[in-house]
This record gives C-alpha cells, sequence and structure tokens, in this order.
C-alpha cells in the first residue's frame, strides 16, 4: 500500500535501475533487434497491399496514375497485371509468416530475459538476502510486505526493463519509422494527418497522471475493506460474544461504499479518456480521407497510397496510446524498485570475520563468558543488558529470571550471536564470538524458543532441520530424547507426516517437543532454552521439564524461566532487573536472601503456577514466532 | 498498468499484463503440495442458472442496464461502418475523382466518428458503474450472509478461503459483468454486420476467406486450452514460491538459529529458476496463438488480393469491393482472438460466481427460533439443567451440567484441556444451543429469546484477547462506538489500569498492529478487560489467557480481573489460583462432566480431584 519509508532519491533509484538493465544489455539489443524486422516486415506487408490495389486500380482505370513502384523500379514489360498481383500477394503472405515467426520469438526471447534470467536472478538475491538480516528488519515490517518484495516487487523492477525500457524503444523505433516512410510518400499528408498527435499525447499523460495515484487510493480502500473482513472472522467469538455484529456490518458497509465511490471516480476518467483517444485516433482517418482523397484526385497521391497511410495512422496512433502504459509502468517499477533497494541495501548486522578462527566440535567445552557486555537494540535507545559479566563453566545450568523486558532474551541473543555487544566482549571457550564463523557457531547452540515456528513440512524434516542429511535413526534417537517418538509414531503417517495436512495438526506442547528434537538432533554443547513451556499447559510443561532435564546433563544450558521446579535443579540463578543482574546464586540462597528480588518474582511460592495453564477450546491455535522484543 | 488496460475499452484486453511467475519439489523448505487458499476449479462451463442470478443483480439497476445494451447495439452497428464509410468513400468519390462527393463523405464520416465517440463514453462508463454497483452489491451480500451465520459456520471454515470469495472469486465475476457482456457483444455484432458487408461485395470472395473461419476458432482454442494449463501449472509452482518465502519469513529466527541461510538461499534459486522453467512454458504456448491468429489476418488479406484482384481484373466486380475487403476484413478477424479471450474470462468468472454463490447458499440452522424475542434487562441468574451438548452426534462434548449461579457470582471451571469448559461459556452465550437440557437466565429459557439481545447484556472475554487492527481506543470501544473519552477512561480507571493504558507510546492512540501484535500479551488483556468493563455487562464470560506475563504484570491483572468480576455474574475458565481461590463456586470438569463442585476450602477439605489439580498448579510448570 504505503510506499516504503525508504528515502532514496527518484534520480538514484532510476541511476540504479540503468546499471541494473544495463548488465542486460545484450539479451535487450537482441530483442530489440527483432522488433525491427518486425516492424519493417509489417510495413512491406502493408505497401505491397498497397501496391496491390494501384496495379488492379491502373488497369481497370486508364485514367488512373502508374502503380508507385519503390525504388524507381518497373516491372518488366510482358508481366500482366494478374501475375503481379499474384506475386504481390505472395511477397506479403511471406511477410507475414516471417512476422509470425519473428513474433514468436520475440515473447520468447523477452520472456527468456525477463522471467527466465532476471527475476529468478534477483528473487534468489533478495531471499538470500533476507535470510541473513538481523531480526531488527523482521520486527519493523509486517510479514506481508516482506513476501511482496520478493514477489511483486521483483516483478516490478523486472518490468523497468522489458516494460520501460525495451518498450519506450520500440516506441521510439517504430514511431520513427512510420513517420519516415509517411514523410517519404508525403511531407504535407503526414503532418496534416498528425496534427492532433499532441494533443493524444497530452490526453494520454493527463489521464495516466490522474488515474495512476486514484487506482492507489482504491487499492488501499480494498485492502482496508478485506482486512477488517478477514479480521472480523478470524475474531468472530469477539465480535459474537459482544453481539457487535451490526456496528461491524455498518462498519464493513462503510468501507464497502468507500471502494464503490472510489472506482466511480476512475471510471469518470476512464470514460472521458478512452473515447477521447478512439476519436482522436478517428480524426486522424477523416483528415486523411479527406485531405488525402483530395490528394488522389489531383494525382498527387495514388489511391494505394491511401490506403497505406489508414493502416500506418492506426498503427501509430496504438503507439502513442501506449506510452500511458509506460509512464504507470514506470511509476510502479520506481516504488518496487525502491522496497527491493532496501532489502539488497539493508546491512546484514552479522557477518563472519574474513578469516575465522577455527571452532572444531571436538573439542569444544563449552564455556561461556561474558565481559562488560551491554547491548541495546538502536542508537540513542536505553540499554536491554547492560553491564553483564559473567562466567559460566562447561556442563553448568544456568537459570535467568526476571519480569518481562527485564532482559533474559537478550541476553540469550548474544550467545548465538543474533547481536553484537555494543560494548564488551562474548567468548566461548575463550574465543571472541566475533572471531569464529557465524554458522559454525550456531551449529554448536541448540535452541528452543517460546513459541517455536515449525514449517509445513514432514516431522522429520522439521526435526533435521539443523542438519538436512541426518540419518533417520540420529532423527528417531533425537525424538525420543525429546519425549517426542510416541506421538510422532501415531501421526497418520509417522515421521513423514506433513504438519499442518490430514489434521496433522498438534498441540503446543506436542510442537515444543518436536523443536526439543531439533534442538538436539547436532547433541550441541550449549543449549539455549527461552521460557519453552510459556505456551503450554502445567501438565505438559512438567513433562517437558522432565524431559529437559536428562538433556541438560553435560551441556551448558542457559534457560529463562519463572518455573520454580527448574530454578530448584539450575547451578546458578541470575536475577535480572531493566537489564542488570540484581542477584545471583542458587535457589536455596536466594530464597534464603529475605526481601530479595526472586522472592518478589516469585510471589512467594504460592501462586508461582499464574502462567501455565490451557487453551481450552484452541488446542490447535497456530503457533507463531514469538512477537518483537524476545530473541526469538 | 490496470488503469490502461481497462482503458482501452472495447478490445476487452485486460490486465493479464505481466505474465505470472512459475517448479517441481524436490528438497525444499517447505513440502510443496501446499494448495492456495480457497482454490478450487478455475473455470466453469457456462451456466443458464448461474446467469440467471448474476443477472438478478443488475435488477435494481435495470434502467442503466437497459439503457447499455441500447448503446451496445449501436456500438457494434458504428465500427464496421467506421471502416466500411472510409472504404465507401476512398473507393468512391476519390477513386472517381469527385470533389464534392468527397467532401459530402467526409462530413457523413466525419459525424459518424463524433457519434461513435459519444456512445463509447456513456456504453464504456455505464458498463464500469454497472459492474462495480453489483459487486458492491455481492460484497455486502457476502459479508452479511458471513456475519448472520451460526459460530459452528466459522470453526469448519478457514479464514482465506472465506477472502478469497470476496476477493479474487469476485474479481473473476466482474471481469464478466463489466467486461464480458458487453465486449463479446460488441465485437460478435461487429463482426456479424462485416460479414454481411462482404458478402453484399462479393459473396465469392466473402466465401474463399470465410473457409478460414472455423480453422481458426480450432487453432484458438486447441492453443488456449493448452494456455490455461500451462497458466495453472505457472499458478502452482507460483504458490510453491509464495508458501516457500511466507514460511521462510515466520520462521526466519529458526533458520538463522539453525544456521539454515546459506542452505535454503540455495534451494530458493533453485525453486526460483525452476518456477522461470514454467514461465518459459507458459510463454511458449501463448506465444504460439497470437502470431498465429495475426497470421490468418494476413493469409485472408493475400488471398482477398489475388481473389479480389483476379475477379476485378476480369472485370466481375468493381475496385470499391477490393477496397471495402481491405477494410472491413480487420472487423471480421480481429473479434475472433477477443471473443476466445471473452469466453475463457466468463468460464472463469462462472466458476467465481459458483463458489460465491455457494458461499451465499450455505444455511446452517439459525440458533435462534424464529419469533424468539429479545430479554429483558437481566439480573443475572443462571441455571443450567441436564445440559448436554455435542458438535458431532458421535462425540458428546457435554454430559448432564446442572448449575445455579446467583446474580453476582462467580463461578471458576477447571479442568484439563478440551474437557468442554469453554463450551458451557458458549452455550451460556447462546452461541450454540444446548443439544439437551435447558438453560434459563433470570428464569427466561434462552430458546426463547434471541442471542443477540443476551449478548448485548453480556461481556466476552475470550480468544486468546483478539484485537482488532487500529488503536487502542477503537478496540475498548468496540461495542460501544458512542462512549465519550470521559466514559472510556473510567472505564480503564476503574480497572487501575489506566497508568498502564497511558503509557503505551500514544497512549490511547497507540495502534495494535495486527491483531494486536504490537502490544504485550499483558497489555493485550489489559486492553480486553477495559472493553469489557466498558460495556459493563451484567453477565460476564471470561477465557484466562494462558500467555506468559511476567509476575508483576500478573499481580496487575489479577486486581483488574478482581474489579472486572465485582458485581456481575462470571464464568470463568480459571487458570490463576487466586481467580479459583476467590470464586464463589468451582467446578472441575473432566470429560463433559462436573466432577466436583463446591467453594475452594471445600474442595481442599477432601483428596478429590481439585486437590490433585490444585497440586499441579501451586506446583507450577
Amino acid at each position: 500500500m504505503a510506499v516504503s519509508g525508504s528515502s532514496l532519491s527518484t534520480a538514484h533509484v532510476l541511476r540504479r535501475l540503468w546499471h541494473f538493465a544495463w548488465s542486460y544489455r545484450r539479451q535487450c539489443l537482441a530483442v530489440l533487434g527483432m522488433q525491427v524486422a518486425l516492424l519493417l516486415l509489417g510495413m512491406a506487408g502493408l505497401s505491397l497491399g498497397g501496391l496491390a490495389i494501384d496495379v488492379v486500380r491502373s488497369s481497370l482505370d486508364p485514367r488512373a496514375p502508374a502503380p508507385p513502384w519503390p525504388y524507381g523500379w518497373t516491372p518488366p514489360a510482358p508481366a500482366s497485371p494478374m501475375l503481379m498481383v499474384i506475386i504481390l500477394g505472395a511477397l506479403a503472405l511471406t511477410a507475414a509468416g516471417l512476422r509470425a515467426l519473428f513474433n514468436f520469438h520475440y515473447a520468447v526471447g523477452v520472456n527468456r530475459l525477463v522471467q527466465g534470467e532476471i527475476v529468478p536472478e534477483l528473487r534468489a538475491r533478495v531471499y538470500a538476502k533476507m535470510q541473513r538480516l538481523s531480526f531488527r528488519f523482521f520486527d519493523a515490517n509486517a510479514s506481508g510486505a516482506l513476501l511482496n518484495r520478493t514477489t511483486s516487487d521483483v516483478q516490478a523492477v523486472r518490468s523497468f526493463v522489458d516494460g520501460v525500457l525495451i518498450q519506450s524503444l520500440i516506441m521510439l523505433l517504430s514511431l520513427g519509422l512510420y513517420l519516415g516512410y509517411m514523410l517519404q510518400h508525403n511531407v504535407p499528408l503526414t503532418l496534416a494527418c498528425l496534427a492532433t498527435t499532441p494533443l493524444l499525447v497530452v490526453a494520454t499523460m493527463l489521464f495516466s497522471r490522474r488515474v495512476q495515484p486514484a487506482y492507489a487510493v482504491n487499492r488501499a480502500q480494498m485492502d482496508d475493506l478485506v482486512l477488517r473482513m478477514s479480521e472480523s472472522i478470524q475474531g468472530m467469538a469477539v465480535v459474537r460474544g459482544f453481539a457487535a455484529e451490526e456496528i461491524l456490518e455498518a462498519d464493513l458497509n462503510r468501507r464497502n461504499r468507500k471502494v464503490r465511490d472510489g472506482q466511480q471516480q476512475i471510471f469518470r476518467q476512464i470514460s472521458l479518456f478512452s473515447p477521447t483517444i478512439g476519436l482522436l485516433t478517428h480524426v486522424n482517418i477523416v483528415v486523411l480521407v479527406a485531405y488525402g482523397g483530395t490528394l488522389v484526385i489531383r494525382h498527387a497521391l495514388s489511391l494505394g497510397d491511401l490506403v497505406v497511410f489508414a493502416g500506418l495512422l492506426q498503427q501509430f496512433s496504438t503507439q502513442i496510446t501506449n506510452m500511458a502504459t509506460v509512464t504507470g509502468t514506470l511509476q510502479e517499477s520506481l516504488i518496487g524498485a525502491r522496497r527491493v533497494f532496501e532489502v539488497l541495501d539493508s546491512p546484514v548486522e552479522i557477518e563472519s570475520p574474513p578469516d575465522p578462527r577455527p571452532l572444531p566440535a571436538s573439542e569444544m567445552t563449552g564455556a561461556v563468558r561474558f565481559e562488560s557486555v551491554s547491548f541495546a537494540y538502536g542508537h540513542g535507545r536505553r540499554a536491554a543488558v547492560e553491564g553483564i559479566e559473567l562466567d559460566v563453566r562447561p556442563g553448568t545450568c544456568v537459570a535467568l529470571l526476571g519480569a518481562a523486558g527485564a532482559g533474559k532474551s537478550t541476553l540469550l541473543s548474544l550467545i548465538p550471536r543474533f547481536h553484537d555487544p555494543t560494548n564488551g566482549t562474548v567468548r566461548i571457550d575463550g574465543v571472541d564470538l566475533r572471531e569464529l564463523e557465524v554458522d559454525e557457531l550456531r551449529r554448536q547452540i541448540g535452541m528452543v524458543f517460546q513459541d517455536s515456528f515449525l514449517f509445513s513440512h514432514t516431522v522429520a524434516a522439521n526435526i533435521a532441520f539443523g542438519q538436512p542429511d541426518a540419518p533417520r535413526e540420529v532423527i528417531e534417537r533425537a525424538a525420543r530424547v525429546a519425549g517426542a517418538d510416541t506421538f510422532v509414531r501415531a501421526l497418520p503417517l509417522g515421521y513423514d507426516t506433513v504438519l499442518g495436512e490430514l489434521g496433522a495438526n498438534l498441540s503446543g506442547g506436542q510442537r515444543q517437543r518436536l523443536a526439543l528434537a531439533r534442538a538436539l538432533l547436532r547433541e550441541p554443547r550449549i543449549l539455549l532454552l527461552d521460557d519453552p513451556t510459556a505456551a503450554v499447559d502445567a501438565e505438559t510443561a512438567r513433562d517437558i521439564w522432565e524431559a529437559l532435564a536428562t538433556t541438560m546433563r553435560g551441556r551448558t544450558t542457559f534457560v529463562a524461566t519463572h518455573a520454580p521446579a527448574l530454578l530448584q535443579q539450575a547451578d546458578l540463578i541470575l536475577v535480572l532487573e531493566a537489564g542488570r543482574i540484581v542477584e545471583r546464586g542458587t535457589y536455596a540462597e536466594l530464597l534464603a536472601h529475605h526481601g530479595g528480588r526472586m522472592a518478589a518474582l516469585l510471589g512467594e511460592g504460592t501462586d508461582a503456577a499464574g502462567a501455565a495453564g490451557d487453551s481450552d477450546g484452541h488446542p490447535e491455535a497456530p503457533s507463531r514466532a514469538a512477537g518483537s522484543g524476545g530473541i526469538i | 498498468m490496470k488503469a490502461q488496460a481497462q482503458a482501452q475499452g472495447d478490445d476487452g484486453a485486460r490486465g493479464d499484463g505481466m505474465v505470472k511467475d512459475r517448479i517441481t519439489a524436490g528438497h525444499a523448505i517447505v513440502h510443496m503440495p501446499i494448495r492456495v487458499e480457497g482454490s478450487g476449479p478455475t473455470q466453469r462451463p457456462l451456466d443458464r442458472r448461474l446467469v440467471q442470478r448474476l443477472f438478478a443483480f443488475t435488477v435494481p439497476y435495470a434502467r442503466k442496464r437497459n439503457i447499455l445494451s441500447l448503446l451496445v447495439a449501436a456500438r457494434a452497428i458504428q465500427l464496421p461502418l467506421i471502416g466500411w464509410a472510409t472504404a465507401a468513400v476512398i473507393s468512391g468519390p476519390i477513386a472517381r475523382h469527385d470533389q464534392w462527393g468527397l467532401v459530402a463523405g467526409v462530413v457523413a464520416l466525419a459525424a459518424l466518428v463524433v457519434s461513435t465517440a459519444l456512445v463509447f463514453r456513456y456504453r464504456i462508463r455505464l458498463a464500469l458503474e454497472l459492474g462495480e454497483s453489483v459487486l458492491h452489491d455481492m460484497r455486502a451480500a457476502c459479508y452479511r450472509h458471513v456475519l448472520a451465520q451460526p459460530m459452528s459456520f466459522f470453526q469448519g471454515t478457514q479464514t482465506g478461503r472465506l477472502i478469497s470469495r470476496i476477493t479474487s472469486d469476485l474479481e473473476a465475476v466482474r471481469v464478466g459483468v463489466q467486461d464480458v457482456v458487453f465486449v463479446s457483444s460488441v465485437q460478435l455484432g461487429g463482426m456479424i454486420i462485416a460479414a454481411a458487408l462482404m458478402l453484399y461485395y462479393d459473396w465469392v470472395l466473402f466465401l474463399v476467406v470465410a473457409v478460414m473461419v472455423p480453422t481458426l476458432g480450432l487453432l484458438v482454442r486447441h492453443f488456449q486450452s493448452r494456455m490455461v494449463r500451462a497458466y495453472r501449472a505457472l499458478q502452482e509452482s507460483f504458490s510453491r514460491v509464495t508458501a516457500t518465502v511466507a514460511e521462510s519469513i515466520a520462521g526466519i529466527r529458526v533458520t538463522q538459529a539453525f544456521a539454515r541461510t546459506a542452505v535454503n538461499a540455495e534451494l530458493f534459486a533453485t525453486l526460483t529458476a525452476d518456477h522461470g522453467e514454467y514461465n518459459m512454458r507458459a510463454t511458449r504456448s501463448s506465444a504460439v496463438l497470437l502470431p498465429l491468429l495475426e497470421l490468418n489476418g494476413q493469409l485472408f488479406l493475400s488471398v482477398a488480393l489475388v481473389v479480389g484482384g483476379y475477379q476485378a481484373l476480369r472485370g466481375h466486380i468493381q475496385l470499391d469491393a477490393m477496397v471495402q475487403f481491405f477494410f472491413l476484413a480487420n472487423f471480421f478477424f480481429s473479434p475472433i482472438p477477443i471473443l476466445g479471450n471473452q469466453y475463457n474470462q466468463a468460464l472463469t468468472a462462472m466458476a467465481g460466481a459458483e463458489r460465491v454463490f455457494a458461499l451465499l447458499d450455505t444455511h446452517l440452522p439459525p440458533v435462534d427460533a424464529p419469533g424468539a424475542n429479545n430479554i429483558p434487562p437481566i439480573q443475572g441468574r443462571v441455571t443450567l439443567r441436564n445440559v448436554s451438548f455435542a458438535y458431532d452426534p458421535a462425540r458428546p462434548v457435554l454430559h448432564d451440567i446442572d448449575l445455579t449461579a446467583e446474580p453476582g457470582q462467580t463461578v471458576a471451571l477447571v479442568g484439563p484441556t478440551g474437557s468442554g469448559k469453554s463450551t458451557i461459556l458458549s452455550l451460556i452465550a447462546k452461541v450454540h444451543l444446548p443439544t439437551a437440557g435447558e438453560i434459563r437466565i433470570d428464569d427466561i429459557d434462552l430458546r426463547a429469546i434471541t442471542g443477540t439481545s443476551l449478548r448485548r447484556q453480556m461481556g466476552n472475554v475470550l480468544q486468546s484477547n483478539f484485537l482488532f487492527t487500529g488503536t487502542v481506543i477503537d478496540n475498548v470501544r468496540l461495542t460501544r462506538p458512542e462512549a465519550s473519552d470521559a466514559e472510556v477512561t473510567e472505564a480503564a480507571r476503574l480497572l487501575g489500569v489506566l497508568d498502564v493504558i497511558e503509557r503505551l507510546p500514544q497512549g490511547w492512540l497507540t495502534q495494535v498492529g495486527e491483531r494486536g501484535s504490537a502490544l504485550s500479551a499483558g497489555q493485550r488483556q489489559i486492553v480486553c478487560f477495559t472493553r469489557a468493563m466498558l460495556a459493563n455487562p451484567r453477565l460476564l464470560m471470561l477465557d484466562e489467557a494462558t500467555s506468559a506475563v511476567d509476575r508483576l504484570t500478573e499481580r496487575r491483572l489479577q486486581r483488574a480481573l478482581a474489579k472486572l468480576l465485582r458485581g456481575r455474574t462470571s464464568f470463568v475458565v480459571a487458570h490463576r489460583l487466586s481467580t479459583i481461590e476467590h470464586a464463589d463456586l468451582v467446578l472441575v470438569i473432566e470429560g463433559g462432566r462436573i466432577v466436583e463442585r463446591g467453594t475452594h476450602a471445600q474442595l481442599m477439605a477432601h483428596d478429590g480431584a481439585y486437590r490433585r489439580l490444585h497440586g499441579k498448579l501451586a506446583v507450577g510448570a
């Protein structure tokens, strides 16, 4: 809808588009070459027809002028008019056949260039870039808008090549050729016939300038109606519950009327424009018949040429009206290009150093060290974590406790290097994370998020997400450890069941177990758990924690949680407040510390269960990755 | 792009402009046979029943429609007439060197041209307006119908599917209503008139070339059906691309956490290159058709030249017949591909119309009995007697539920997932009717009254705190759009959450984002509580959210909830111990039955289901 907040100037965008198109110049030229051939053949066909009419006319009517053979050529004397007509007809047909051939190759050529080269290349680039961008980028943009960047926005960019550049060159070429041909035959007639052309140009420009924005507005109005409608359906229980149907219907009616009225506005423009174009084209014909006719009567022009002129005029006005399309496409490609360039220009915040230090899995111990680490999500924004000093020995279980926004997730996100600290250093086995290859680092870390995202793929593919070539035994072993094996086997196709299909909708607890299996598949040295039982009921949560207890053994584990059961098991509890560690110690130590922050957060133990519960009636609510701010 | 396409008018060329994108799934990021939402057959044969129903939607605009028919007829005559007149002037006065005849001819031609433009202006305007009016009415019919459906309708339906009824399906119908009928009438009419004129000038010559028409028609059909198949495959491939991108965006955190970016980028590059292949395949079939059609037109002209030339030279016909053929041929041949295209669009429109009407024909039994009255202002006494319920007779959800809640009491329902707690709430709200037994509110049987009038006096905090896109205050005012700012603020103040709302980035005017995504779970609950508070209902149905909120927020929510419940009869699907402990009556539901009832203290006194459950809640996750 709205143009994204890109600050690139139009001139800059145009320059980049031009550079982009320049890299395809060879293919563009080939395509244009075919267009030239097409134009020439078309004109040849037309003039052959005109010539044939003149041949017939001159043999029927002795007063008629001799046919205007081109290039001063005259037929040999014995050629009968009939033979000449047949030859001309055959030539015209050959021209038509060639045209058909060229037309086919032109269409295929343009498409090979555009859909076969430009679009896939650009899409792959945008997608690859998007995969590497930081989460900040994703938090700042609606998912629908991001989707459009790889689909319709890319199409808009490529339309700069075929819809703007190639089209305008074709337009210029054909106008030049038509004009040249007509001027060569009769200058005054050409000028007279094209006298209205400037009007045609003005009308076209005016129309596209008025209608383009109107369409944009109308599209936004329609999106608005659709959004409201889809939310009403999704929130039907709320609408029903408050008996708000009538209120909603009135609201939908208002939006629906807006869409209609917006359309009617556009129609008024169209119903002025289209007939005007039609009229101007026809006026050209009338002028041609009047003036050209007079010329024929005065023997200044052949009848066949008049017919050819009529044909050319038709083509001419088609090309002129094409201008409206080209300007519209240009505007769309500029909007699309801004959005695409914005993705391509976004800095990849986290990159591997050019010469990374190796991190052999076998030698890694899993010691994690934070040295005066601070991190803020943006310049001038409050630090999300501040002054973190932490030295975790291999195999330790660290629990993070704190209110929402205290910095637990942020702290976790620094370990797999989702962000780099603003100040300070995070080290694994004594090595600064920034010296390691990012992917290699992340492969040593297993992560489970609050609300884990699973892909619409088979159970096996989801578990093997971090190692697509993992053998089936490894996948099943991970599932067993995570306590997922039993329910997976009960699915219609077991490990080959595609999630979301055939009623294979999993409960929150089952999804989390799959997420845990996914995290365990590579036998990571470090395990990060961001409140993974936040969205499941108490009973399931307990089962999950039991499964976890065994898997945590021997791994360095960081877990954000409120569950006292787990806090008791932790070797170290860190209580976070506004990004700082305000208390640290074991459960027993912190509990003994009266008036401490842990005690306050846990609410003296008795009502420590609030967060758990079930979601009666919506056991299959689709899971989504948690919203902004969280690690994940 | 759309603009210009529409502007072209009678050739019916519309913005299928951008060639839609095209893959085979090998190893992929997502498993691919994901169907496009609401897909079904993309085309359907013409069906008189459907056409009549569509036609019925034009009845309110009968005058417009009738004028339009006249204009269409006029235009069908005018277009070939211009060709004819041009040819007549050229082969007549001009060829005869008759200056005055030329003047008269030009004047007549000019008059014809101007009248054509005028007719065109109104023909196009009326057609577009009529189409949009019909579409507006159909959209309204769709959402009105959907809004009136009982809740059971929504349980079996995906939102995307319903939405595609008012978007893509109605868009197909729009093309049918705005274009197909009128464009094909104009084109067909023009074709017939051009044929008649050519027959008049030289029937032999016309018949020689008219033989080509069936060949042409067959060619068009053959290639078009190939094209349709290729484009359908292309669409499917494109939906693979979109589904992959959509999931990649949603799962970006997982992808990066598991170091899959490079693998995914490679898979996607293969996918999109493959899509390009589908695109090429579709282009190859469409790129054959158009040149072939053009070739046919040219072939016709060449044959006309040779045959006409032969006849003219033999003196069988005049030169004017030849010139006429030169001009009129275009009016005879160019409609063929246009009609083919229009026919295709008509089939697409039929499929769209069929799905839209199928939606409008879905009539689930209404919850309210015919003649049900509005319920008078209620006190809040709620009685359920032997209530049973099943969505599906084979799988009963509730059995013999008996309970009474006195005005102002809080009833907490606890029990495992799927035990039927939410269903009890929806029965009291008359969202569903019990299969057996009766529910009374203030001794009025719910079957005797309308659900809407009941729910107007009822507050609901359900469905994981659903918010609509818009501002916080819009959401609070959902049920009382007329409430003043002071009333809204007062509601929040009474709940003790005014400071929370005012501390939001733009306070009351903060945008909540799509489905409330810009707010935290706790903030969403607070907005929903305020919404219920503003409605100030006698009865409150509340499904405590399970979302994780931290303890401090939790405290605020508990206090707000206590204030919200005060003085109203409330039914709470409870997850919070504090809510349960303060309830006047706790019902333990298991397998659709009430297995225990009493206050927290009473239930804790003996070793039963509640104590076990409570133990679990207290120990915590």
